[in-house]
């Protein structure tokens, strides 16, 4: 139970990062980043070579590059690096000329590329079996599975969630998150104003594969194992579903989303009686995710919590009563 | 040299099966500007749709037809249920894309538990093999090279030569002006789904065809080459398409033939990337049809 607990915990905080990241991608700026479990992975990978002792011990029977064996804050450092510092070039090809859409499909043919590189390329990170023995962080001076350190692990992720959420006001409520809205909303309009759209979606696609690489490396660091099969490029669309339930571009709704779909619905829907033929109930869980999906741009695509529109005390009111006043407007 | 005559040959067969999907997308996304990423689980589960008529014992060329019209049906809902209300609603292009790969991955997990996880392969006889030098091609591979020609002048010819080409290219290039002219655009639309559905179904049984054995799992790997396609030769111009398909389908088979086959896709997706960086309009598409703003 205690186990069970501690890991609903985790994902759940995993989960509230990573949607607080596509948040301010998505939500806030507008970018539609597919790949954004490869960053994800990208972390958890980096973190998970960094902790393992060289592939030469444990028998040899997993094969990966590094294997530095590196103490506790060290690989988690480097995993959100390597997720920000990844960022980069696949920010410079997707985000300079193409129309949203390209964006989205680029991004999406590199989440399904990634994955299968990583699938057959073996000696790399061991290909389509995946690492696992990755050791828990400071599992050298505490016994990593009782039950305290489970618990502290759980408040470790919290903690991190805490910082990210921070972390993602301070930018949604800065003059910078004004106007990464602004460019969302009319990009041409920020532009003629002598803003560069490049550099506001650059610097924010690089604080998210930030985050998202953290968040990997949390991950990876309670569940000791990472394979291609748990980072395929649907997992995204979880996330999207999330940011969309709880309402594009407001860090609550994106907490509310985590909260609601990846936790809420997996969850739920564990315990449902298997019917059917085997893969009937995953097969129909997909489905769902795609329904609610669709089923709120429909019919509420603000999501649950809005965002709030910005409010200016001084500027609105004149603004209105100067409308009123013309005398050719009617 | 021998090996790569061959993966010459067989890049020839891809190229056919690639052009049949890749002029279908491209004019999807071309007639009703949106990228549907759906595109490939339909040609999946239209191949799945030929499938059960050849396993209940009907030849695998009727099966095709049966495939296109599977295409062509569901392609036209689709776009009739889904897509065309919400871009009535005004819904922007970050929300479509976001809406087909939902449908996409709702197509894929509605046909995973109807037709299962493994994979399947058509009862056809390939017929004899021949040889031109170090080509071998058997006479299912020369039968698809073939019907790819015909589709490709078929549709050349309806652009071209037909009124409703008139109207869809029309359409096509500015929907409003269309309008206005008194051109039905919505029925044009429909029409459109429905023949582009077909390829995508013809596509989908062909590509079943070619390749030993498809499953469900099948359908990203085919959007990628499309899509790759569709975007070097410029998206929205089946001609763009046809080209696009000749490169991306003879790299992939060069490429697998010189480095490993599982690899095939990576080189479309760096052909991808050298598109988007050096020339995001494609080949034959004009100055600025992506900008940013647009």
């Amino acid at each position: 139970m205690t186990y069970y607990l501690t890991t609903l915990g985790v994902y759940a905080g995993v989960d509230i990062i990573a949607c607080l990241a596509l948040n301010l991608q998505f939500g806030v700026s507008g970018i539609v980043n597919f790949s954004f479990i490869v960053f994800q992975a990208a972390g958890a990978y980096t973190a998970a070579v960094l902790a393992l002792p060289p592939d030469s011990q444990n028998g040899g029977f997993q094969h990966y590059v590094f294997g530095a064996q590196l103490p506790f804050p060290i690989p988690w450092i480097a995993a959100a690096v390597v997720g920000g510092v990844l960022s980069v070039p696949v920010g410079l090809v997707v985000l300079r000329h193409l129309r949203v859409d390209y964006q989205a499909i680029a991004m999406l043919v590199l989440s399904v590329i990634a994955n299968l590189v990583i699938t057959n390329a073996r000696p790399f990170l061991n290909g389509a079996a995946g690492l696992s023995l990755v050791p828990q962080p400071l599992s050298d001076r505490f016994n990593a599975y009782s039950p305290t350190y489970l618990w502290a692990y759980v408040a470790v992720t919290f903690v991190c969630c805490a910082l990210v959420f921070f972390v993602s006001q301070r930018i949604v409520k800065s003059p910078y998150g004004r106007t990464l809205r602004a460019m969302r909303e009319h990009e041409l309009a920020v532009t003629a104003l002598g803003k560069n759209p490049v550099v506001l979606k650059m610097t924010i696609f690089v604080v998210g594969g930030v985050i998202a690489g953290l968040s990997g490396a949390i991950l990876v660091g309670f569940i000791t194992i990472w394979a291609p099969s748990t980072w395929l490029y649907p997992e995204t669309l979880i996330l999207f579903a999330a940011v969309i339930v709880g309402g594009r571009g407001n860090n609550w709704g994106a907490l509310f989303g985590a909260a609601l779909v990846p936790v809420g619905f997996e969850e739920a829907t564990r315990y449902l009686p298997q019917f059917g033929p085997p893969g009937l109930v995953p097969a129909l869980q997909w489905v769902a995710i795609g329904l609610l999906i669709i089923g709120f741009l429909w019919f509420r695509p603000k999501g649950v919590l809005p965002e709030k529109p910005g409010r200016f005390a001084a500027a609105t009111p004149v603004v209105g009563a100067r409308l009123t006043k013309e005398p050719g407007v009617s | 040299m021998s090996l790569y005559l061959a993966a010459f040959g067989f890049g020839l067969v891809s190229t056919s099966v690639l052009a049949i999907a890749a002029v279908g997308f491209t004019m999807q996304f071309g007639i009703s500007n949106m990228i549907n990423l759906a595109y490939g689980e339909v040609m999946i589960a239209a191949a799945y749709a030929s499938y059960g008529l050849n396993n209940a014992g009907i030849n695998i060329w009727v099966s095709l037809l049966g495939g296109a019209v599977f295409g062509s049906v569901s392609s036209y809902l689709i776009n009739r249920v889904l897509y065309a209300p919400f871009q009535k609603k005004g819904t922007a292009l970050i929300g479509m894309v976001i809406i087909s790969l939902a449908a996409s991955l709702m197509i894929a997990n509605v046909l995973l538990p109807i037709v299962g996880y493994y994979s399947v392969s058509y009862r056809q006889n390939v017929g004899p093999t021949f040889h031109a030098g170090s080509i071998a091609l058997t006479g299912v591979q020369l039968a698809i090279m073939g019907l790819a020609i015909v589709l490709m002048l078929v549709i050349h010819s309806l652009l071209k030569l037909t009124r409703l080409g008139k109207a869809m290219r029309a359409t096509s290039a500015n929907p409003t002006l269309a309008r206005n002219c008194g051109i039905p655009t919505r029925r044009v639309i429909d029409t459109a789904w429905l023949i582009t559905g077909a390829l995508c179904g013809v596509a989908g049984t062909v590509a079943g065809m070619n390749s030993d054995t498809f499953a469900v799992a099948s359908g990203a790997g085919f959007l990628i080459s499309i899509i790759a396609a569709a975007v070097l030769g410029g998206a929205g111009n089946p001609y763009g398409a046809m080209i696009g398909a000749l490169l991306i389908g003879e790299v992939t088979e060069i490429s697998a033939a010189a480095f490993s086959p599982e690899y095939k896709e990576v080189a479309a997706f760096a052909i991808l990337v050298l598109v988007m960086v050096l020339r995001p309009q494609g080949l034959l598409a004009k100055r600025g049809t992506l900008a940013a703003a647009g």
